[in-house]
């Protein structure tokens, strides 16, 4: 008996395969392809032998004051000196593991809500996340605990960017959930002022809004109030997030089928549980990808507090560029070390976002 | 005999959703009223406390300030009317310029993204991830303290074949002065436009009814150069160019650049053109793959693929996206007040609030501003995506 032996599969063939061949292809397609090629390999070979040369090796690493810059290249000296101001602004030396608690909350909470089972996760990470911000505030001020007391004059640095942001994004969540609601509710009143709402904090620039936290908003209150510059640029950063975010979960829900709403309804489900416990749910995860790029624009934003006289990162960096001390002209140095600690950040959290786009992502893709 | 209980079909008063919905919509305005009352009042009693008379008047009394660039006639004893419309004017200008080239390098970007040569794809990967997670405004510091502020004095300016001129002051280039009979070159390109824009909707008509094609972009290109070139000759080119000399210190005449505007424009571009793209990248990745295949299969060339299956499908979803950018990109160039250009943020909600102490009223009118300039982009924008759209039966 004869069995059935498949002919052994041919090589690929010879102009398809190898270095040569691969390099031809990806580089030295057509003319053009080859042009584009040359120009931008000489392009590199003039920019980047400088480039690094005065990155790192010719930099200085050493010391912490300005007369240690003996070198031609970077002083990196300067964000050794002032790397603590970076970080923390001009809070207290001592305090500082009050906002390393704080952050350190964030974190937890964050990987909590991660890796709880869901039962726990919506009785204690929610609640938690709620609480983190006045939580946060508590611990900084110091005050209310018994601790000694830092004025908001001195929070200041990347911490102060990461706790703002954080700390609009968690009220900015419940807000603009009952804004997207609002939108789409059958009541003519309520509609109409959610529309407004989120139309007005999306269609404004966010430096307007600033200026009005800090020029009008004093107007309003009873002669006497004084409130918090901190506290008032967290309340206008939380409603310029929840204007943004509301129109993302407008998308989430029409995204949801009609088929969810209707199920629901017939389970005899009440308004609210059905929107909690059915539709929230779905929302939030088929939105998940664009409230993190949200989340990232605010964070970038976080940095034009500067204008009004925050002391987040860019502004100390402003300040130490200008200080009596460091006159060397470090700007480039001080911006690309900024740059550097944001980019990290934004671009892990671009790279989060687009993954659970691909996860979701179920259509046919080349 | 049966105990028929008259069971009621309609809820119970509270239990009705139109009475409800009518009690929550009445909290609801007494809450706002309340809201708003109390914020009249106290900005009221305020403003009576520090002396701040309302009203527009103060549009109407003399600035007193200078403004760096204007593009109409400015001096200090003009009003603070015009202190807004300088202001607007150079808003306008940047945003202009920012939408226009944040355009080019996105869609520049965005197409490379899909380029056959491996380092095309690269550089469009690095220059996308680095301008889109950097925050504006320190891109804006870099530009003007860090790249800008390192250039030469002007002894020692860049230049270009002696009639454009870099350095720390700004970039200089010659200004086209028009002498007599210019009308008739700006007649030519007026004339221009509108023949080809009646040559190819004649052409389009022409292909849905016998699909013969006409050669509609050579011969645009050939009327939209050749027709003003014929005027220019005609009227013995009737301008002069004004290029910048060094006299002193500085440059004099041609048209300026300050440095402000250039950083302005340099970072709105960057970054803006980073998420556009994105955006086109986006668009044109929606477009199923089935679609090139079955293209190829019909046996079109790959650039007419391109231009006439992929890009009007991609626009789909680039059109709504570029709104947005654009819109984001107007609201953006408010960070001109970091660096002092004199944009409207800077001139009136800076020193012009910092004058009058008129809060309300400026901020007011600032904000109505960009809310108008966004809708008439959105508007715009809207049109060219209804023309760009599905159109199904």
């Amino acid at each position: 008996m004869r069995t059935f032996k498949p002919l052994p599969s041919q090589p690929a063939p010879k102009e398809t395969v190898g270095a040569v061949n691969w390099i031809r292809e990806n580089f030295f397609s057509s003319v053009g392809n080859s042009l584009a090629t040359l120009a931008i390999l000489m392009l590199l070979a003039i920019i980047l032998p400088p480039a690094i040369d005065w990155l790192f090796l010719s930099a200085n690493w050493q010391g912490v004051t300005q007369a240690d810059c003996t070198k031609d290249g970077a002083c990196w000296s300067f964000v050794k000196a002032w790397s603590k101001q970076f970080f923390y602004g001009s809070y207290p030396s001592d305090e500082l593991w009050r906002i390393n608690l704080c952050l350190l909350a964030l974190v937890a909470v964050i990987i909590a809500s991660n890796v709880l089972h869901k039962d726990w996760r919506n009785k204690i990470a929610i609640p938690l996340f709620l609480a983190l911000p006045f939580i946060s505030i508590v611990i900084l001020d110091g005050r209310p605990i018994g601790l000694s007391f830092v004025s908001t004059d001195y929070w200041g640095g990347f911490s102060l960017n990461v706790l703002l942001a954080a700390a609009a994004i968690i009220i900015a969540f419940p807000l603009s959930f009952l804004w997207a609601l609002g939108r789409r509710s059958d009541m003519p009143m309520i509609r109409s002022v959610c529309v407004i709402l989120i139309e007005f904090f999306r269609g404004v620039p966010v430096l307007a809004l600033f200026f009005m936290g800090s020029v009008m908003l004093p107007l309003f209150f009873p002669e006497g109030t004084n409130v918090d510059k901190l506290l008032r640029v967290w309340i206008v950063l939380t409603l310029f997030m929840s204007g943004y975010m509301a129109e993302v979960f407008r998308g989430g829900f029409q995204a949801v089928p009609k088929g969810q709403y209707e199920a629901a309804d017939s389970l005899g489900l009440s308004f609210w549980q059905k929107t909690l416990l059915i539709i929230l749910p779905q929302v939030i995860k088929i939105s998940m990808p664009n409230i993190l790029a949200t989340f990232v624009m605010l964070f970038k934003n976080t940095t034009f507090l500067l204008i009004i006289g925050i002391f987040e990162m860019l502004s100390t960096t402003q300040t130490a560029l200008t200080n009596s001390n460091w006159l060397g002209g470090h700007a480039t140095e001080g911006y690309l070390f900024v740059a550097l600690v944001f980019w990290i950040c934004c671009f892990s959290m671009s790279m989060i976002s687009s993954s659970i786009e691909r996860k979701l992502d179920t259509s046919h893709k080349k | 005999m049966s105990d028929h209980r008259q069971v009621s079909s309609s809820p119970s008063f509270f239990n009705n959703p139109r009475n409800r919905s009518i009690i929550y919509q009445a909290l609801l305005i007494l809450g706002l009223g309340y809201f708003f009352y109390s914020i009249v009042s106290n900005t009221l009693a305020n403003m009576e406390a520090r002396g701040i008379k309302s009203g527009y008047d103060f549009l109407f009394t003399t600035a007193g300030f200078d403004i760096l660039m204007s593009l109409i006639p400015y001096d200090a004893t003009h009003t603070y009317g015009r202190t807004f419309l300088v202001g607007l004017l150079n808003t306008i200008l940047v945003s202009t310029i920012g939408i226009i080239l944040a355009t080019i390098v996105g869609f520049v970007m965005g197409v490379a993204h899909f380029s056959h040569n491996l380092l095309i794809r690269k550089v469009a990967v690095i220059y996308i991830e680095i301008f889109r997670n950097i925050p504006l405004l320190l891109q804006v510091f870099f530009w003007y303290f860090a790249v800008l502020a390192a250039l030469p004095g002007a002894r020692q300016s860049l230049s270009l074949g002696e009639v454009i001129f870099l350095n720390v002051r700004g970039l200089y280039f010659p200004g086209l002065v028009a002498q007599t009979g210019a009308t008739f070159v700006y007649a030519a390109i007026a004339v221009a436009i509108t023949s080809i824009y009646l040559l190819r909707r004649w052409a389009k008509k022409r292909q849905d009814r016998t699909g013969q094609q006409y050669p509609v972009f050579s011969t645009s290109l050939a009327i939209m150069f050749g027709l003003p070139l014929m005027a220019l000759i005609f009227t013995g080119f009737p301008f002069t160019f004004d290029i910048p000399e060094l006299k002193g210190f500085n440059f004099r005449g041609g048209i300026t650049v300050i440095p402000e505007l250039m950083a302005l424009t340099l970072a709105l571009t960057m970054y803006t053109g980073a998420f556009i793209a994105e955006a086109v990248r986006a668009g044109i990745q929606a477009v199923p793959h089935g679609q090139t295949e079955a293209a190829r299969s019909l046996g079109l060339k790959e650039r007419r693929i391109m231009q006439l299956i992929i890009v009007p499908q991609a626009m789909r979803v680039i059109v709504p996206l570029l709104n947005s950018e654009y819109q984001s990109l107007v609201k953006n160039s408010t960070l001109a007040t970091a660096i002092g250009y004199p944009d409207l943020f800077t001139v009136f909600v800076g020193t012009t609030l910092n004058q009058t102490g008129q809060a309300i009223e400026i901020v007011f009118m600032t904000m109505a501003v960009y809310f108008v300039v966004n809708m008439t982009i959105s508007f715009v924008m809207n049109r060219f995506n209804t023309s760009v759209a599905l159109v199904e039966r």
